[in-house]
């Protein structure tokens, strides 16, 4: 049955004071609808994609000095517009050794680090996935906290423990223990990498982690699996989508990284953000430091596509 | 219809207790969440091939005394003994028990032939042995042809007998099984109950079952244990806890019954009257009760175990017959259920059998009737 209205009640009159703009604005073509989605869509392009495509200019034009310190791609004369493209800047970067052995210590490093900070942030998400909820919310609050700090101080704040006389050597010489040297080496740029993107690892592990139905483990276990084979069969494999999303999210910034080898890198601490700071203010070389960056970009892009397949799968789930 | 057989007094060991030895021996269990009592000083002896019903509403602790069979909780004190070993502290990989979840709990990333074949891996079989064992286990719950599925692929019914065939893979001695048509609907729930006692029969195994659902515990088990507030309140043949229950508890839970307060005019040996001015008639009931004269009591009675009649019927000494206006009637088909207001005010139910097709002289509403039964139709409770 359907509701009929009676008709001799003439239907309610609705007070509407945005009719007039909104039918102003639909006799040029305009929904609200439109008006909603163009506040993104103009924040990316004005934010992000124009200044891409400034940088992928830059990237094709050529070193010069002046201001700026690149050569026009377009050029005017007598009427005739000139497109000039300079390739030389790309292919620098594959027959320079430097650049190539850049992306690859980046990557080695930013692979090596993912995998540190997901052996250190499994246990704790695993932890506080499984613990009591009203300690869950302080835990994870406790993950959340340092965010409350600058990054850039916190990175700062742990060379006053690497540093040689710093709090851990400080603490070893109560021992009698020789000073370590820690700062300007590999091992701070892994220490600080792990430290500062641990939550970006264990929050995504997290989520998968708490959702997984405490009966699968009771189950497993009342089969006759070990603790150690239940979490090999059962708990890792159902926990993948929460790694691969950790692990990208850790892995991809920590190739561009550029604060943390600076601070605690050494001089052979090879990472492709540090190369494309050089190139862009020690060297002023612009359109050098685009085509790093571009490049940087593609590297990058493989793995965004696999975080994104993987969430794709937990959304689905 | 074939005359029932007759089961053998060796099938039911629980009656020859002196003879028999438990297979599983629950001795003062108790089990404590903080300040909760979940569990109180439960003792049970569960006989091998038994399909042991534990019945209870929600909060009972029939899923927590279950959950320390399986190991997956320790008893605050008391101990679990299963063939002849003690369990108490056994983790539940150590243990030859295996559990069906009530959510099932099949792992969702392995298929219906990963699922089956986890336990057999976990025990080191050779592939052969498992592979033949997983398909075994498919044709018992005829899902031969859904081996590669995953568990999301599969309807409930058929999640379910996965979830039976992986608890039944590494041939357990006991198996444990949490509400296992809890999340069925009733028709197929029904086909899935004489299936589940099949297979039971049909492999000695032991089962201990949890459910909420009376019905369910009445067509499986072979004895029911009904628990309320984590105790044990009586144990017994499924006749016997509808018919002989041990207080009002039991009478209530189990079906519908009319439950009456009295009190004891005579007390003989032979025979037990109690006034009731409730149900507004005195009650003659033909064997000894353990009471006292002037004891105040309870006399519980099933609706199927009256009659009601238009005519006054005889009685039985002055006593069982009662009379009131009849102000409901439910017709369920097989059965009428006849709300009948008596004169105390009090309301009892009286199911009749629709014997009569159709019957144009059945009793009616508004009507007066008489309400009679049988000296032993009822129940005397004392507590």
């Amino acid at each position: 049955m359907t509701a009929t209205r009676d008709p001799t009640i003439p239907p309610p009159r609705r007070l509407k004071p945005w009719s007039a703009v909104e039918k102003g604005l639909a006799r040029v073509g305009i929904t609200g609808r439109m008006l909603v989605l163009a506040a993104p869509v103009l924040w990316l392009l004005v934010f992000f994609l124009v200044p891409l495509a400034v940088v992928f200019g830059i990237s094709l034009a050529n070193k010069q000095f002046g201001r700026p310190p690149y050569t026009p791609l377009l050029t005017s004369e007598e009427g005739t517009v000139q497109l000039t493209l300079h390739l030389n800047n790309y292919i620098r970067l594959f027959t320079d050794n430097l650049y190539v052995a850049a992306y690859l210590s980046s990557i080695r490093i930013a692979a090596l680090a993912t995998i540190i900070t997901l052996i250190v942030g499994y246990p704790m998400a695993y932890a506080i996935a499984r613990a009591p909820d009203r300690w869950r919310n302080i835990l994870l609050m406790l993950v959340i906290l340092p965010f409350f700090t600058s990054f850039l101080l916190r990175v700062y704040a742990l060379t006053g423990f690497m540093r040689g006389n710093g709090v851990i050597n400080q603490f070893l010489g109560l021992f009698g223990i020789e000073p370590i040297v820690m700062m300007q080496t590999d091992f701070a740029v892994y220490v600080g990498i792990v430290y500062t993107y641990l939550p970006f690892m264990i929050l995504p592990l997290y989520t998968t982690l708490v959702k997984l139905d405490v009966s699968l483990f009771e189950a497993s276990a009342d089969l006759g699996a070990r603790p150690v084979h239940t979490f090999l069969f059962v708990t890792l494999p159902l926990s993948i989508p929460g790694i691969i999303a950790g692990s990208m999210l850790v892995f991809i910034p920590a190739i561009g990284e550029f604060v943390i080898p600076s601070l605690l890198g050494g001089p052979e601490t090879l990472m492709i953000g540090r190369v494309l700071w050089d190139e862009f203010f020690t060297n002023t070389n612009w359109p050098r430091a685009a085509a790093v960056a571009v490049a940087m970009l593609l590297v990058v892009v493989v793995p965004i596509m696999l975080l994104q397949r993987a969430q794709g799968a937990v959304v689905e789930k | 219809m074939a005359k029932k057989p007759q089961l053998a007094i060796d099938t039911r060991p629980w009656r020859d207790t002196a003879n028999n030895k438990p297979f599983v021996r629950i001795r003062s269990v108790s089990k404590k969440f903080g300040d909760v009592i979940a569990v109180n000083d439960v003792s049970l002896d569960i006989y091998k091939s038994e399909l042991f019903c534990l019945l209870g509403g929600s909060g009972s602790g029939k899923s927590t005394l279950l959950r320390m069979l399986a190991g997956f909780e320790n008893p605050t004190s008391g101990t679990i003994e299963i063939d002849g070993q003690d369990m108490t502290d056994v983790p539940p990989y150590n243990r030859p028990v295996n559990m069906m979840f009530q959510s099932y709990a099949l792992f969702p990333h392995m298929s219906v032939e990963q699922n089956i074949a986890y336990g057999l891996k976990r025990d080191g079989l050779p592939r052969a042995e498992i592979n033949a064992r997983v398909a075994e286990l498919l044709a018992l719950v005829k899902l031969e042809d859904y081996g590669k599925r995953k568990p999301h692929q599969l309807s409930g019914g058929q999640r379910q007998r996965v979830a039976l065939a992986r608890a039944l893979a590494k041939r357990p001695k006991l198996l444990l099984l949490d509400e296992p048509l809890g999340a069925l609907d009733k028709k197929l729930r029904e086909e899935t109950q004489f299936e589940l006692v099949k297979i039971q029969e049909s492999l000695g195994v032991t089962f201990i079952v949890v459910t909420h659902d009376q019905e369910e515990a009445m067509t499986l088990a072979t004895r029911i244990g009904v628990m309320n507030q984590g105790e044990i309140v009586m144990v017994g043949e499924p006749t016997d806890i509808y018919e002989f229950p041990n207080s009002r508890f039991v009478a209530g839970f189990i079906g519908s019954v009319n439950m009456v307060e009295g009190i004891v005019t005579e007390d003989e040996p032979d025979h037990v009257r109690i006034r009731s001015a409730e149900l507004g008639s005195d009650i003659y009931v033909g064997h000894g009760v353990d009471c006292a004269p002037e004891q105040i009591l309870w006399w519980a009675i099933r609706p199927e175990k009256m009659v009601l009649s238009r005519d006054k019927p005889e009685g039985l000494n002055g006593a069982n017959v009662t009379t009131g206006v009849v102000e409901e009637i439910a017709y369920l088909g097989d059965i009428s259920v006849y709300q009948v207001a008596l004169e105390s005010g009090k309301r009892i139910r009286v199911s009749q059998t629709n014997s009569v097709r159709g019957n144009p002289d059945a009793i009616t509403w508004e009507e007066q009737v008489y309400v009679s039964w049988d000296e032993d139709a009822g129940s005397v409770l004392t507590s």
